[in-house]
């Protein structure tokens, strides 16, 4: 029989008490029992970033962590991140650059892209290339993200 | 044609772009519905069986299982010839036996592993070569013949022109099994509401297909039908089967409740009908001087369990032999087969990168043979825009094909010749090419061409609604769905230009049957051209009421619309806006559009010319890809940001097609053995060099402000480009695709070149 128990996550700066199954991920507490939805089941083995969350502002794949896992740490998806003005210059570099075509990658690389300029904010071509380099897009927006990305830097230095 | 343009041809934002950042739109796994259950489905783990007992009681048992469907429990109507809703007999390794819908995924997923099945595993066959033997296990009777016969097509006669060539060239080219890979996987969600049904569903084709299919097999009204695509996460040509649509919409109605189901990433690349590889030869026979006079290619393709639109596929794979070089006699004979791999169906370009591939590295051979740079001989044997030579056969009142092979009709526009010229220009051709094979050391570079032919995206009918509404906003109704190609945004841009005003005014409503009037599926590149074309006849259909109801008001003799306003021609104080004029009428004003694209008198394809520039370590067998240049002729381009990420994200995508993307399947037990991720390794953002794209072709005349198909096109010469490359560096012909290092080191030692 599956073991159940309630467990409280905090997400995006609220805390859920949620009932559930010990095999619960992450990602299906976001999706499931919170109806966050930006972060996708893309592959749900830990392969291509859409999933993408932050976790004590670390950027980790949510299918990737089982919800008992996160107990105690703060979870943080696209949802929260969009209502975060230090969001803003990821968000209108983005749609500047045209990164995102059928836009089912573009949270997780949103996610992974804040995360990086926080921690290199200087990043080169080069680093962000790498920084993103466990996101997959198949419509191979990549050129667009990588723009993207470097535009986003020089706006949050405030540098044109 | 004027070149004053206010809206389209400028590099407005992405529409729906800022949502998808921030995670807010939804596509169909993240829509739920009141009381909705999860769907899950048994699969074969035998590549051909006859199911002999299936006992679903334990399952149906299990608490939160609420139910659970075989093939007894559903319509034995077929949604294609070779395609039932569920069967006693399956075909693949992957194969849907069961469907099951609990409270949870998890309980599904324990549910299918209460299921007992026992299975009559009878004799497969994964070859094509082997299926079409006559003492082959059949997978669909009569035979694995689809069709029963090849598909013939030819211009003139080659068996006639052969023998009288001067030179004759061949080859045999093969290509594997490639997967599309969308990053959203398929996924459905069905409710039934009494007697009427939605089904939103991750659809290129919400109203061509899928309406019509629930309808019939379900045996309900059409208009008791609702289907809706409100997100999808790629399409890339894929996605258009109805099993899946048609399953959940039945163990919905079995539950009593909304069920959605959506693929694994595993069981997408198992059942998401990859595109089916090839065994291709071909014959091209040369005056001395080089000029074609006969082309024959015939190809076998293995289309796996279910064809689906495998026919077109294989037709596709001949058009490139049929019509990219002038040429009098043409021949093309495909032969389609059913194997028990899993089934295949469309991913973007069809056969076109194909067949591409085999013609595109045979035209070099044949350059290199003769000793004429492949430029040059591109330059000098391209089919122009005379079209190819011969008599006309479709009657002079009807459109002409997209895929032709008739002569005697000319092109509306053909930017071949522009497309090689730039193209050639920036990747330095003249300065750089050497000849084949000359380059010397471990590590060696090269340059390599190829062109390309297709579909202009005529051929299909479709409809448009605009409105202008009482709160002053311009609402496009079209049933198309937008797969990630940015329809919403070119058709919002065609509407905006019609009307003259500005296209923030302007709201696209799409993809909802129940509002939006109908739309061919999304697919051939055809969406810009056909749908584009009715939102632009509407959109003036719309201004023609708009300004009568705005000159009856303002009591003028003539109105014009500026800025979005509208405006007296007596007196510009005299004006309206949109809402002041649609005030006071019981409605909208509103105009109509149903077109059927294409010409009675041109041909309308799209062209390309891509170079590409690479390193091989011949120790390795790696290739690195160091620049890549892609010309394009689309007609005029109705969105430069967009079109150039379109066009990048194509040649991006089919790289790694060319050099290691292959989904394995175990000749032995028909498993799919690398159905991930991981083990399928498609590009990432370290991967290749940027994609330099050009556009120096002049407007379509005969399609929308000078549009044509640019969906497909950036894919169709990518192999054979890399391929051209690889001989132009080392003098190894590659005549099997992936370009993995084992083929490269394999071709280097047989074409002893090591």
């Amino acid at each position: 029989m599956p073991y159940r128990s309630w467990v409280s996550v905090e997400v995006n700066g609220r805390q859920h008490r949620i009932e559930l199954d010990h095999r619960t991920t992450l990602l299906e507490v976001l999706r499931d029992h919170l109806d966050l939805t930006g972060a996708k089941r893309a592959c749900d083995r830990g392969e291509c970033g859409a999933c993408t969350v932050l976790l004590d502002s670390q950027p980790v794949y949510a299918c990737h962590l089982l919800a008992m896992q996160v107990r105690g740490r703060s979870v943080v998806t696209i949802e929260g991140l969009a209502e975060q003005p230090d969001f803003r210059p990821v968000l209108e570099a983005f749609v500047a650059n045209d990164a995102g075509q059928c836009g089912f990658c573009t949270p997780g690389f949103a996610v992974a892209a804040y995360a990086a300029l926080q921690r290199y904010p200087t990043a080169s071509e080069v680093q962000i290339r790498w920084e993103l380099v466990g996101h997959l897009c198949r419509c191979n927006a990549y050129e667009k993200i990588v723009a993207a990305v470097q535009e986003a830097s020089r706006r949050r230095l405030g540098v044109s | 044609m004027s070149a004053d343009l206010a809206v389209v041809g400028t590099a407005i934002p992405r529409l729906g772009l800022t949502d998808k950042v921030q995670g807010k739109a939804r596509y169909t796994a993240d829509l739920k519905r009141p009381g909705m259950l999860y769907g899950c489905v048994l699969r074969s783990p035998h590549a051909h069986a006859r199911i002999v007992h299936i006992d679903v009681a334990e399952a149906v048992r299990l608490p939160g299982v609420h139910a659970v469907l075989t093939y007894h429990d559903v319509p034995a109507i077929r949604l294609d010839a070779d395609l039932l809703p569920l069967d006693a007999i399956v075909r693949f390794v992957g194969d849907e036996v069961a469907v099951v819908a609990a409270e949870s995924e998890t309980l599904a997923g324990d549910a299918l592993r209460l299921i007992r099945v026992e299975y009559e595993v009878l004799p497969a066959v994964f070859d094509a070569e082997e299926a079409l033997r006559p003492d082959a296990p059949t997978v669909h009777p009569p035979g694995n013949l689809v069709g029963g016969k090849a598909l013939v097509v030819e211009r003139g006669n080659v068996a006639q022109s052969f023998p009288e060539a001067a030179r004759v060239f061949e080859g045999t080219f093969r290509t594997q099994i490639h997967a599309p890979v969308g990053m959203e996987t398929r996924a459905a969600l069905a409710e039934w509401q009494g007697e009427f049904l939605t089904v939103w569903k991750t659809s290129r084709a919400v109203h061509a297909n899928d309406r019509q299919t629930l309808a019939r097999v379900l045996g309900i009204p059409l208009a008791q039908v609702r289907v809706i695509c409100t997100n999808m996460g790629g399409g890339f040509g894929n996605k258009d089967e109805s099993r899946l649509a048609v399953l959940v919409a039945l163990v919905a109605r079995q539950a009593g409740r909304p069920v959605r189901l959506e693929y694994s990433r595993t069981e997408e690349f198992i059942a998401g009908r990859n595109r089916q590889s090839s065994h291709t030869h071909l014959r091209i026979g040369v005056r001395q001087d080089g000029t074609p006079t006969a082309i024959a290619m015939r190809s076998i393709m293995n289309a796996g369990a279910h064809v689906a639109s495998g026919m077109q596929v294989t037709r596709r794979t001949g058009q490139g032999a049929l019509y990219l070089y002038t040429c009098p006699n043409a021949r093309f004979e495909g032969l389609t087969v059913y194997t028990n791999r899993p089934a295949g169906g469309s991913f973007r370009g069809l056969g076109a990168p194909l067949g591409h591939f085999a013609l595109e590295v045979l035209i070099d051979q044949a350059a290199d043979a003769l000793g004429i740079d492949p430029l040059d001989y591109r330059l000098q044997f391209h089919v122009t825009d005379a079209g190819q030579p011969g008599q006309r056969t479709t009657p002079v009142d009807q459109l002409l094909p997209d895929e032709p092979v008739e002569g005697g009709v000319p092109f509306s526009s053909n930017g071949l010749r522009e497309c090689i010229l730039a193209g050639a220009e920036r990747i330095g051709w003249r300065q750089r090419h050497q000849p084949n094979g000359v380059a010397t050391g471990v590590l060696r570079r090269g340059l390599g061409m190829a062109l390309g032919i297709y579909k202009g995206g005529i051929g299909r009918e479709a409809e448009a609604e605009v409105r202008i509404t009482p709160a002053g906003r311009v609402e496009v109704h079209t049933g198309n769905v937008d797969v990630g190609q940015g329809s919403t945004t070119v058709l919002a841009q065609m509407a905006a230009e019609a009307l003259e005003v500005p296209v923030d005014l302007v709201d696209m409503v799409m993809a909802d049957t129940a509002v939006t009037p109908p739309a061919p599926i999304t697919a051939g590149s055809s969406t810009t051209i056909t749908s584009g074309m009715a939102v632009k006849l509407a959109a003036e259909d719309a201004k023609r009421h708009l300004l009568e109801r705005a000159a009856t008001l303002l009591q003028a003799p003539a109105v014009r619309l500026e800025a979005g306003q509208l405006v007296s021609v007596e007196g510009p104080s005299q004006r309206l806006d949109l809402a002041a004029a649609v005030a006071g009428l019981p409605g909208d004003i509103v105009g109509t559009a149903q077109v059927t694209s294409g010409s009675t008198t041109h041909l309308i394809n799209a062209f390309a010319a891509h170079f590409a520039e690479v390193e091989v370590d011949m120790q390795s067998g790696r290739i690195r890809v160091l620049r890549y240049v892609a010309a394009h002729d689309s007609g005029r381009i109705m969105h430069p940001r967009m079109a150039e990420n379109q066009v990048s994200g194509g040649v991006l995508q089919f790289l790694a097609i060319a050099l290691r993307e292959e989904l394995y399947v175990d000749p032995h037990s028909g498993v799919t053995l690398n159905p991930s991720l991981l083990e399928h390794k498609c590009t990432s953002i370290v991967d290749f060099p940027p994609i330099e794209v050009l556009f120096p072709a002049p407007p379509e005349p005969l399609g929308p402000y000078g549009a044509k198909a640019l969906g497909e096109p950036p894919v169709v010469p990518v192999l054979a480009a890399i391929a051209n490359a690889v001989a132009n560096a080392t003098g190894v012909w590659l005549h099997e695709a992936p370009f993995t290092p084992r083929r490269v080191l394999q071709a280097i030692r047989e074409q002893g070149k090591s």
